[in-house]
């Protein structure tokens, strides 16, 4: 299966206390990665190293074939990464590039049941619903790789099963998720690895 | 994202934000007040003399105020860390933000800042002069205050460290742009301060952009 990065003996130290030493990974395409353990074990720490925002302290990240480190990547973390102010359709139509056909907001609301809050500002929808936006926002831009950070987190049943279903439809076009949570993840993706971290 | 989706989404933001828009016009008008009724006892003279160049410190001091404001919405809602994983067009994005950050805070400040001297007496060419050495001024005070905000964002209490570190590096502008207008009031050429001050006014637009994105990466990290 065509690589797309690979890390190697990835450690990373904050104020001489180790975080976490020796990760080693294959990203490959379409598969889907998921970083599971307890609280404080580094999982955001990773997301965010792999998606270039924190520096690691040891190892490396070796990107594959025609691929290189300028990869298209979409990350959320812990925060939404959507403006209160703004409604949810304002949201999504400034996170799309300005060319992209504005149908796939509507197809992305219509997804993940939200077209009845099209026109509500983000900050009187729930944390979940919130939730539901910055997920909308990451899947409706084409990615090589998709970084989340706990995805579950928040969401109910419905909000899971949309989330699951886009995903596997994601990777099945060769896209890659690498996704943070707190449990192993059993019979949902085809192609999934669980790292505990 | 493009440069003017990022201005016309802040634009978009601001105006459900309420009455903060307006809160640099306010304080203008507040310091002005307090300043004239402080100094009402001195000769018409001295206050004339006096009263560009209170707008002007008044001016820096709003700037440095405001200055917090840049990024830190962006990185309290998470938008920040979303734009700097793109890898591109990231000095584009920054200077989009400083830009519509001027226009929303300091912008109407330097349109406000000459009618108040006009108001209180001062002539209208040195009102000018006023609006231009301001003109030039605070975008560029907006350009290496950015670098300070992008550097403390990270942190809970950064307006005192940010002013701390900003103050000295506003002497300059400071010292031009006064001396421009004060130039002005007393008929002698100004010319040179304002050359001056465009000068820096390009440096930091060269410098700013980069700085920031190097200056956000470190507080993120």
């Amino acid at each position: 299966m065509d690589k797309l990065l690979e890390v190697k003996n990835l450690s990373l130290t904050r104020n001489n206390y180790c975080i976490f030493s020796n990760v080693n990974l294959n990203i490959q395409k379409g598969q889907l990665i998921n970083i599971y353990g307890k609280n404080g074990s580094g999982k955001t720490s990773l997301l965010k190293i792999l998606a270039g925002i924190t520096e690691h302290t040891h190892g490396e990240i070796i990107y594959r074939n025609s691929y290189n480190k300028f990869l298209k990547k979409n990350y959320v973390g812990h925060k939404h990464g959507i403006k209160n102010n703004l409604t949810t359709y304002e949201n999504l139509y400034y996170s799309i590039e300005p060319h992209d056909d504005f149908q796939i907001i509507l197809d992305a609301l219509k997804t993940y049941k939200m077209v009845n809050y099209k026109n509500s500002l983000v900050k009187n929808l729930s944390h979940g619903q919130q939730k539901r936006v910055s997920l909308m926002k990451i899947i409706m831009n084409k990615a090589c790789l998709y970084l989340i950070d706990e995805p579950y987190s928040s969401l109910d049943e419905d909000g899971v099963m949309v989330f699951n279903k886009t995903t596997s439809e994601l990777l099945s076009t060769g896209a890659s998720f690498v996704i943070t949570n707190h449990t192993k993840i059993n019979n949902v993706f085809t192609n999934i690895i669980n790292y505990k971290i | 994202m493009n440069f003017t989706r990022i201005i016309n989404k802040e634009f978009k933001i601001a105006s459900r934000s309420g009455y903060e828009s307006f809160m640099p016009i306010i304080y203008l008008f507040i310091i002005m007040i307090f300043f004239n009724i402080s100094i009402s006892y001195v000769s018409k003279n001295i206050i004339l003399e006096l009263t560009p160049l209170m707008i002007w410190v008044s001016c820096l001091l709003i700037c440095i105020l405001n200055l917090e404001t840049v990024f830190k919405e962006d990185f309290d809602d998470g938008t920040l860390e979303e734009s700097l994983v793109d890898g591109t067009n990231q000095e584009e994005n920054v200077i989009a933000k400083i830009l519509s950050h001027w226009l929303l805070s300091n912008f109407p400040v330097v349109i406000i800042a000459p009618l108040i001297a006009i108001l209180l007496g001062i002539n209208y060419h040195t009102s000018i002069i006023l609006f231009f050495s301001l003109l030039i001024g605070t975008p560029t005070m907006s350009l290496l205050g950015s670098i300070a905000a992008a550097l403390t964002v990270s942190l809970k209490r950064n307006k005192i460290l940010m002013s701390v570190i900003v103050l000295p590096l506003y002497v300059p502008i400071l010292i031009f742009g006064t001396s421009a207008v004060n130039n002005a009031h007393v008929g002698i050429n100004y010319h040179s301060e304002l050359y001056f001050m465009g000068i820096l006014f390009l440096l930091f637009l060269l410098i700013a952009p980069t700085a920031c994105v190097k200056a956000l990466k470190i507080s993120l990290d």
